[in-house]
């Protein structure tokens, strides 16, 4: 009798024949799951805390919406770069997404009608909350008078530190005001502790392999790589003036120190900041987040101040990152995955519980009253640092977004490096850096022009 | 039936010319598919630049000429040799003492120390360029710390001349061990009448490596060597994420990790078509140039 499964009959065995009956069940699984449902959301994420706090909440919005099957897909890193892939194929990208302040530029090149996101403004004056978010804070998510993303956050920055080591030295850092001041203090209490000859206490710990901790100061002096217009102003007096600046805290005040490891965030600078050889970084409310969450230990230590501004009076902070949400063209239902987008983004429920787990202020107006923001906070003995930061909220500054900061930053990172550590002149750096991103940009534009003469 | 007779001997003859093509089809149905289009399709998309998701522009050369005057292309091109030098005269060097180590009738636990040896193939680059991120720290990680003797602390990732060095002895640590595994099994199969003939002719342990063991690899060293060459100029995940994608100033940066940027992070896809077509030539020279050094195409 003939049986398939006998190794005999069937010429090639058992093997080939059950991944066949595997191939033929998956294939057929894989066909059934792709069809979409009318009611299906899908929601593309990238950050670990921001799926955690939206899973949690899902139920709710299951609650109001019992018949919508949302798919949350947490990514992680690479998640832009499969963004990019399903919206040149146009096929497979999500009905919403959220996308980083530094990875939104790639996705903002080329012919408008050929961007991948809906242009959300009509739908935010409709639904009545344009009056309602922080207006600069749209400024990284807009390009041309359109509006691609909802913005998650405000980040405003602040300077934190060890309030332990400075009052020990005899420093009160609520006093000071200025940078000109900061610089006074930082040069008593960056010292020799353990008499080995070498400095092991630095008043601040700044990144010089990239422009993180440069854009901080850039910002808040008003400047920026790109203008509202998308021209280029890295090379504006500002800028050139304020790298000289940052150079000199390495250089010629000698008060700070590079990063430890790769970031500010990296298990090396936690151990340095813990063992007490930095004693100040610049920090966004994300960031006091994480510490909270991956360093508790140091509960107690540190302390908030507005950042020091560059004269009397002037702008006491800054802004570092950010996310958007957006609806990309291929949603089939735009109506749909704006109610999840309100729910996630502007329910004050859930604003509270981010601000629980992650430290971040929304900019929502109406929600900055929320009782949570303006409670005493253990890990920062006590300050009320959530009112610290939406005290800052009206000064924070605009960051103009741009199709080409991925290449600019990765050239301003380099210009960084060279300046601080290759003893470059600002000047000459920033002039060059300027003239190449203009190149890249006007080839563009040449070649975009060319096509639109000669279609 | 004679008719019949010569029908079915012409089908089997047909089915016969046909059936070999047929058992192979999966594989060329696929290949064309997933390579030979998209092969196709990124040599066309050389010759074009992306303006915006939908639509791209004819360029002509524009992009190979504006490759060959890209410092930072060079720069990358030259950090991927440097790492494919340091495989070939640091790597592969110590991969084949320890081959000759615990091929030897001498040591012992050689199966335990093969195997550890072998291990660190079995981890994820992403976890061992995560791990030396924090071995090579400047201030706190273990080598600066430990190795007190090397003097003052070296910039392993922080200074430009040492951020390739750092990523070739890390190359070497995880790659070392798979190409000793390839070694002894060359050595297995050198002949042990060759070195009984090798002594009554008086050769010491020496002229016996040189004249017997080395000849008698030689299929297994142009072997390695090739693919080494080719893994090496197609080395990405372990500087990218050593070095936070080729931080300070590009000092880490490799010609695959600058394709990625152009694709990916830039948009530029047609730059980054143009980047894979150069490297392919690349290491089309390089192994052709290599086996043909090797002696792999002389007939024996």
């Amino acid at each position: 009798m003939l049986n398939p499964f006998d190794r005999d009959s069937f010429p090639i065995g058992k093997a080939p024949i059950a991944m066949l009956i595997l191939f033929m069940i998956s294939s057929i699984l894989l066909l059934i799951s792709n069809k979409k449902k009318d009611n299906s959301l899908e929601f593309w994420i990238f950050a670990n805390t921001h799926y955690d706090e939206y899973q949690a909440r899902l139920p709710l919005f299951n609650q109001l919406y019992p018949d919508v099957n949302v798919e949350l897909i947490n990514f992680g890193g690479t998640m832009h770069d499969k963004l990019l892939t399903a919206l040149l194929s146009n096929f497979g990208a999500p009905d919403i997404v959220e996308v980083e302040i530094t990875s939104i530029g790639r996705f903002l090149k080329g012919a408008i009608e050929e961007i991948g996101f809906m242009d959300l403004r009509p739908l935010l004056e409709n639904e009545g909350w344009m009056h309602d978010l922080i207006p600069n804070r749209f400024t990284p998510w807009s390009y041309n008078g359109r509006i691609y993303g909802i913005p998650h956050d405000l980040h405003p920055v602040v300077l934190l530190y060890r309030d332990d080591i400075f009052k020990t030295a005899g420093f009160d850092l609520t006093k000071i005001n200025t940078w000109d001041e900061f610089i006074n203090v930082g040069k008593e209490v960056t010292r020799d502790t353990d008499g080995d000859g070498n400095i092991d206490q630095f008043a601040i710990v700044l990144d010089n392999k990239t422009e993180s901790d440069y854009f901080n100061f850039l910002l808040q002096r008003g400047g920026g790589f790109f203008d509202e217009n998308g021209n280029v102003v890295i090379d504006s007096d500002i800028a050139i003036d304020t790298l000289e600046f940052y150079s000199s805290l390495f250089n010629e005040h000698k008060i700070a120190t590079p990063v430890y490891g790769t970031w500010h965030g990296h298990p090396s600078n936690f151990a340095a900041m813990q063992d007490g050889k930095i004693l100040s970084i610049l920090a966004p409310d994300w960031y006091v987040g994480i510490l909270k969450s991956q360093v508790p230990q140091m509960a107690g230590k540190w302390k908030a101040i507005p950042m020091p501004s560059w004269e009397e009076g002037g702008r006491r902070t800054t802004t570092r990152g950010g996310t958007m949400i957006g609806i990309t063209k291929q949603c089939e239902n735009p109506d749909l995955a704006w109610k999840l987008i309100e729910f996630t983004y502007f329910n004050k429920e859930g604003l509270a519980n981010r601000f629980e787990t992650t430290m971040i202020i929304p900019p929502i107006k109406s929600a900055l009253d929320l009782p949570i923001f303006h409670e005493p906070d253990e890990y920062l003995g006590g300050q009320r640092i959530g009112k610290l930061f939406i005290d800052l909220v009206p000064d924070i500054p605009p960051r103009y977004q741009n199709p080409y900061w991925s290449e600019a930053s990765d050239l301003l990172n380099n210009t960084i490096f060279e300046v601080v550590t290759e003893n470059k002149s600002s000047r000459t750096a920033l002039i060059d850096l300027a003239a190449t991103v203009r190149i890249i940009i006007s080839k563009d534009q040449m070649r975009w022009s060319i096509k639109e003469k000669n279609p | 039936m004679s008719n019949y007779h010569t029908l079915t001997k012409k089908f089997w003859n047909q089915q016969q010319k046909i059936a070999p093509y047929l058992f192979i089809a999966p594989f060329y149905i696929l290949f064309i598919v997933f390579m030979g289009y998209p092969l196709l399709s990124s040599l066309i998309m050389s010759f074009y630049e992306m303006r915006g998701f939908q639509s791209r522009i004819y360029v002509g050369f524009s992009n190979f000429i504006d490759l060959f005057n890209d410092p930072i292309f060079w720069k990358s091109a030259w950090n991927t040799t440097y790492f494919a030098i340091g495989t070939l005269t640091l790597q592969l060097p110590i991969a084949l003492i320890l081959a000759l180590i615990l091929n030897s009738k001498h040591v012992k636990g050689k199966n335990f120390l093969r195997l550890a040896f072998f291990t660190p193939v079995l981890v994820a680059g992403v976890f061992v360029a995560i791990i030396f991120n924090l071995i090579y720290d400047q201030r706190s990680g273990i080598i600066n710390n430990e190795f007190v003797f090397l003097g003052n602390e070296i910039g392993w990732l922080n200074d430009t001349k040492y951020v390739m060095p750092a990523v070739i002895l890390t190359g070497v640590w995880q790659w070392a061990g798979f190409n000793m595994i390839y070694f002894i099994a060359g050595l297995q199969g050198i002949r042990q009448d060759l070195y009984e003939a090798a002594a009554v002719d008086g050769a010491n342990w020496w002229q016996a490596f040189i004249h017997v063991t080395l000849p008698s690899l030689r299929p297994v060293i142009a072997f390695v060597v090739v693919v080494s060459m080719i893994g090496s100029f197609q080395l990405f995940d372990l500087p990218f994420i050593l070095t936070n994608g080729g931080e300070p100033a590009d000092a880490g940066s490799t010609i695959v990790m600058y394709l990625y940027k152009n694709g990916f992070q830039f948009m530029r896809l047609g730059y980054a078509a143009t980047i894979g077509w150069v490297l392919f030539i690349l290491i089309a020279i390089i192994s052709i140039a290599q086996l043909k050094l090797l002696g792999i195409f002389r007939e024996e």
